[in-house]
C-alpha cells in the first residue's frame, strides 16, 4: 500500500516538481543558521543595493541582507504554517470525531460551537486575536490555529457520520469495544486520507495569513518573515522593487508547491483515480 | 518687552503694507476665488480644538478661529484678535487691546467677554495644555468690550507664545457658553472668528470650509473655499497630491520615500518651514527606575550607542535635524537653545558605551552580551519600527540584547505613562512654542503624574533641574531664561534620561499654484487668510 502510494504520487510530475521544491525550502530555511550565520535583523551593508551584486538578492531599506532575510524567513513561515496546522488539525479533528460518532446534543452543541467561530470573518477575526495578545510567534500560531480549525470539524464530523453506520463499525460496538476505541483505532484511520489532504493545503494558507499578518505589522517583530519583509518594502515597491519581489516570489514558489504536494497526496490516495 | 516699541513695530508694519499694497504689481498680485484641498491624516476626532490637542484638530480649526496672536517665523507674536498688548514691568498684569468691528460667522460681535469666557472658563479648565499655559492668570478683567486685562500670580513669559488660533481658539461666548463644555453640540459645528467658516463634515470624508465674507482683514481670505479630506492609504494622498486634485499636505500625511519623488515634480513645492513653534523631536524615554537603567553610566552608554544619524538617513530619509538635547534648535532665534552639551555623536561613540558599560559593573558575558532588556516602539506607523530595528543592531554592538515589542496606541500609552512597565521607548514628542509648554514635562518632578500620557514617562527629576526650570518659567527676559536653559540642557544630557536623536523635519508639500499658504511658524496649522490661487 505504501509503495503504491509512492508511486502513484511520483507518477504525478507537477506534485514530484511540488515536493522536490518543499524539500528544498525546508533544507535552507532549516540550514539557515549554518548559511547566514549571525541575525538577520543585522545591518551588512548600504540600504537599497540591488540584487545579484555583494548580496544575492541585495538589501533592504536598513541594509539588512535579503537573502539571509528570505532562509531564515522561510523558517518561521514553515514553523507558524505548521504548528498552526497541527494544532488546528487536531482539535477540528478531536472536535469533528465527537460530533459525528455521538450525534445528538453533543453535535449540536459541538456544531452550534462551531458556526460561532465560522460566522466571523477569519482574517479579521484573527487580527484582532493577535492585536489584543499582543504580536509573538505563539499568538499568531494560535490566532491562526484558531481561525483554521471549524472546516475540519465539519469535514471530519461528515466523514464520521457517514464511516458510522459502515457494518465494521457495527460489529466493533457488537464486540463491546470502548468508544474511544471505536474513534480512534476504528473510524479515524478510515477517514485519515481527506484530513490529511485538508491539512496540507492548510499550511499553505497559514503562511499566506501569517504574511498577510506580518505585512499589516502585526507579525512577531523579533522573528524575520516573509511577510514581515514585504510589509517593511512596500513603501519602496517604485524605488527598489527587490524589497518585495524576492519575499513574494518566495511565497508564491513555497504555497504553490504545498498545494501541489497537497492535490498529489488527494490524488494518490483517492481510491477512485487508482488506475493501476 | 515694551508694549510701545511692539506698538511702533506694528505701526510701521502696517504702513509698510500699505505702501506696498499702493504698489501697482502687489495690487495685482493676489486673486479672488478658487478652492484649496487639503489633505489631513488621519481624520480629526473630533473638532473641539479647546478640548483636544490631538494632531489634525488644529489643520481644520484653525481656519475657523482666530487666536489673540499670531506669530511670524522669528515666533514673535504679531496682532490678530489683539490690535495691542501691553506687559506690565512686573509681569503680572497682560492687558489686550481687542479689535472693534469683529463678528463671529453668525454675526454677534466679539469682544473681551469672550476672551475672558475662553480663558478662564474653557482653555484653562479642560484644555489638555491650557492648564499649564494659563496656570498664572487669576482673573481676566474685562473694563470695556474692547479690553482685556489678565491678571496673573506669577510672570508668564511663555503664555504670550501660545496665544494663537491653534492653540488658544478664541470661542463665542454665547454659543459655548450654554451647556456643558465638554460635550457641547457645537463641538462639531465650530463657530469662530476666522477667515474660514464651517460647512460640513462628511464623517470619513471632508470637511468643508467656505469663505468668510465679513472677515476682519478687509479682501481677505482670498481663496472661495477650503476642502480638508481625509484619505487612509498613502499612495492615493501621493497620487492626489502628483496629480494636482489636493494641494497641501503635512505632517508626514506623505510617506517620506514619497516626497523625493513629489519633490522633482514642477507643479510641486517641498517645504520644512511651518514647524517652527511645533518643533517635533524623536526621542528614546528610558525608564531610568528600573535597572539597569538606574545607572547613568548604563543611560549614557544608550545614549552613545544609538546611531542618530543613521536614524536621520535611513529611516527618516534626511527629514531630520540631529538632536542635541532637550530644546530644539528652533529656539535658537530666541536664545534657549544651546548645544554646550556632552556630544553623544561622537566617531568613536560604540567605544565609548562600551566603556561606560564596563565601568558600570555589567560585563561582557561569554556569549558577548552584558544584559538583556526589552525595547518597546511607539505604534505610530512603520519608521517607527524600521527605528526599533536599527536601535536593537546599535545595541547588539555594545552587548545590550534587546527584544522588540510593539503593541497598540492605549496599550503603549499605559505601559509607559500609567504602569512604567518598560525598559526604555521610543518616543514622539513636541517641543512647541515654549520650552515651559513642551519641555519641562518631560523631567520636570512636578509632571511625573501617574496616567497623563506625554509628561514625565522616565521619572528621572533632580532638585536642581527642578529649580532652573521654575525660574525659567517666571523669568521675563530672554538673556537670563537662555542662561538658565544652557544650563538645564547641560545637566538633563548628563543624565540621560531621553536619549535624544533627531528634530524631525516634516515635509510639507504644496502645489506650487497656491501662494502664501505656509505663512507663519506653525504652517498648517495657520489660518490660510492669505493663501490664494494663481490661475
Amino acid at each position: 500500500m505504501p509503495q503504491s502510494f509512492w508511486r502513484r504520487f511520483i507518477r504525478n510530475r507537477p506534485a514530484a516538481v511540488g515536493l522536490a521544491f518543499l524539500v528544498f525550502v525546508v533544507v535552507v530555511s532549516l540550514g539557515a543558521p549554518l548559511f547566514f550565520a549571525g541575525d538577520p535583523f543585522g545591518i551588512v551593508g548600504k540600504p537599497f543595493l540591488p540584487p545579484f551584486g555583494a548580496y544575492l538578492f541585495g538589501t533592504d531599506s536598513l541594509g539588512r541582507d535579503i537573502a539571509a532575510g528570505i532562509a531564515h524567513g522561510g523558517r518561521t513561515s514553515l514553523m507558524v504554517g505548521l504548528v498552526a496546522t497541527i494544532v488546528a488539525v487536531s482539535v477540528g479533528t478531536l472536535l469533528g470525531a465527537f460530533a459525528g460518532f455521538y450525534r445528538g446534543w453533543i453535535d449540536d452543541v459541538l456544531m452550534r460551537f462551531t458556526e460561532f467561530f465560522q460566522t466571523i470573518p477569519t482574517f479579521l477575526f484573527a487580527i484582532v486575536l493577535v492585536a489584543i495578545m499582543s504580536p509573538s510567534r505563539a499568538s499568531i500560531v494560535l490566532a491562526i490555529a484558531v481561525i483554521s480549525w471549524p472546516p475540519i470539524a465539519r469535514l471530519v464530523r461528515g466523514q464520521f457520520m457517514a464511516t458510522r453506520e459502515r457494518e465494521f463499525v457495527q460489529a466493533a460496538i457488537c464486540l463491546g469495544m470502548t468508544d474511544a476505541a471505536i474513534i480512534f483505532r476504528q473510524i479515524l484511520p478510515n477517514v485519515l486520507s481527506p484530513i490529511i489532504v485538508a491539512g496540507s493545503l492548510m499550511v499553505a494558507t497559514a503562511i499566506l495569513i501569517e504574511a498577510a499578518l506580518a505585512f499589516l505589522g502585526l507579525g512577531d517583530p523579533n522573528a524575520m518573515s516573509w511577510g514581515f519583509m514585504i510589509g517593511a518594502g512596500r513603501s519602496f515597491l517604485r524605488d527598489a522593487w527587490w524589497l518585495c519581489a524576492i519575499p513574494g516570489i518566495a511565497i508564491l514558489l513555497t504555497v504553490l508547491s504545498i498545494n501541489l504536494v497537497g492535490e498529489g497526496v488527494n490524488d494518490a490516495l483517492n481510491p477512485r483515480l487508482r488506475t493501476l | 518687552m515694551s508694549a510701545s516699541t511692539i506698538l511702533n513695530r506694528s505701526l510701521f508694519t502696517a504702513l509698510l503694507a500699505a505702501a506696498l499694497c499702493a504698489a501697482p504689481q502687489f495690487a495685482l498680485a493676489q486673486k479672488r476665488g478658487g478652492t484649496l484641498v487639503q489633505i489631513t491624516q488621519p481624520e480629526p476626532p473630533t473638532l473641539a480644538s479647546y478640548l483636544s490637542t490631538s494632531g489634525p484638530i488644529g489643520q481644520v480649526t484653525a481656519k475657523i478661529y482666530d487666536g489673540l496672536f499670531e506669530y511670524g517665523f522669528d515666533t514673535k507674536p504679531l496682532p490678530s484678535l489683539a490690535e495691542s498688548w501691553t506687559v506690565a514691568p512686573d509681569g503680572k498684569t497682560v492687558t489686550f487691546k481687542l479689535r472693534s468691528g469683529v463678528k463671529f460667522h453668525d454675526g454677534k460681535p466679539f469682544s473681551s467677554a469672550d476672551v475672558q469666557f475662553t480663558i478662564m472658563e474653557v482653555l484653562k479648565k479642560v484644555h489638555p495644555r491650557g492648564s499649564n499655559t494659563f496656570k498664572e492668570v487669576t482673573t481676566v478683567e474685562t473694563p470695556d468690550p474692547q479690553t482685556a486685562i489678565f491678571r496673573l500670580a506669577n510672570p508668564a513669559p511663555y503664555m504670550l507664545a501660545a496665544l494663537s488660533g491653534y492653540e488658544s481658539p478664541m470661542l463665542p461666548k454665547h454659543i459655548f457658553g450654554n451647556g456643558d463644555i465638554r460635550s457641547h453640540e457645537f463641538a462639531n459645528k465650530p463657530v469662530g472668528t476666522g477667515p474660514f467658516k464651517f460647512v460640513e463634515w462628511r464623517r470619513g470624508e471632508l470637511v468643508r470650509l467656505d469663505r468668510n465674507p465679513d472677515y476682519w482683514r478687509p479682501g481677505q481670505p482670498y481663496l472661495d473655499r477650503i476642502v480638508v479630506r481625509f484619505i487612509p492609504d498613502s499612495a492615493t494622498r501621493t497620487a492626489l497630491l502628483e496629480k494636482g486634485d489636493a494641494h497641501v499636505a503635512g505632517f508626514g500625511a506623505v510617506p517620506y520615500n514619497d516626497v523625493k519623488r513629489l519633490a522633482a515634480l514642477p507643479s510641486i513645492e517641498v517645504t520644512t518651514k511651518g514647524y517652527e513653534m511645533i518643533s517635533p523631536v524623536v526621542e528614546i524615554t528610558i525608564n531610568t527606575k528600573k535597572p539597569p537603567f538606574d545607572n547613568v553610566k548604563v543611560r549614557q552608554a544608550v545614549s552613545y550607542a544609538v546611531n542618530r544619524k543613521f536614524a536621520i538617513d535611513n529611516v527618516w530619509f534626511g527629514n531630520g535635524r540631529l538632536a542635541t538635547g532637550a530644546i530644539s534648535s528652533n529656539f535658537k532665534a530666541s536664545g534657549l537653545y544651546s548645544a554646550d552639551v556632552r556630544n553623544y555623536s561622537v566617531p568613536n561613540a560604540i567605544e565609548m558605551a562600551n566603556k561606560l558599560l564596563d565601568e558600570a559593573g555589567f560585563p561582557r558575558k561569554a556569549d558577548g552580551t552584558r544584559f538583556e532588556i526589552i525595547h518597546d516602539i511607539t505604534p505610530y506607523g512603520e519608521e517607527w519600527q524600521r527605528f526599533g530595528e536599527s536601535v536593537q543592531q546599535q545595541l547588539v554592538q555594545v552587548g545590550i540584547k534587546a527584544t522588540l515589542r510593539y503593541e497598540d496606541v492605549p496599550t503603549w500609552l499605559k505601559r509607559t505613562y500609567t504602569d512604567y512597565d518598560y525598559f526604555m521607548t521610543s518616543n514622539f514628542l513636541y517641543n512647541l512654542a515654549d520650552p515651559v509648554l513642551g519641555v519641562h514635562r518631560s523631567f520636570h518632578s512636578a509632571l511625573i503624574k501617574q496616567g497623563t500620557v506625554f509628561v514625565n514617562g522616565s521619572r528621572w527629576s533632580s532638585p536642581q533641574a527642578d529649580d532652573l526650570m521654575n525660574k525659567a518659567s517666571l523669568e521675563p527676559d530672554a538673556a537670563k531664561r537662555g542662561t538658565l536653559y544652557a544650563e538645564l540642557q547641560k545637566i538633563t544630557v548628563e543624565a540621560a534620561p531621553i536619549v535624544w536623536v533627531h528634530e524631525l523635519l516634516f515635509p510639507t508639500i504644496l502645489n506650487k499654484r497656491y501662494k502664501d499658504v505656509i505663512v507663519s511658524p506653525i504652517g498648517i496649522y495657520g489660518a490660510y487668510n492669505r493663501a490664494w490661487l494663481d490661475r
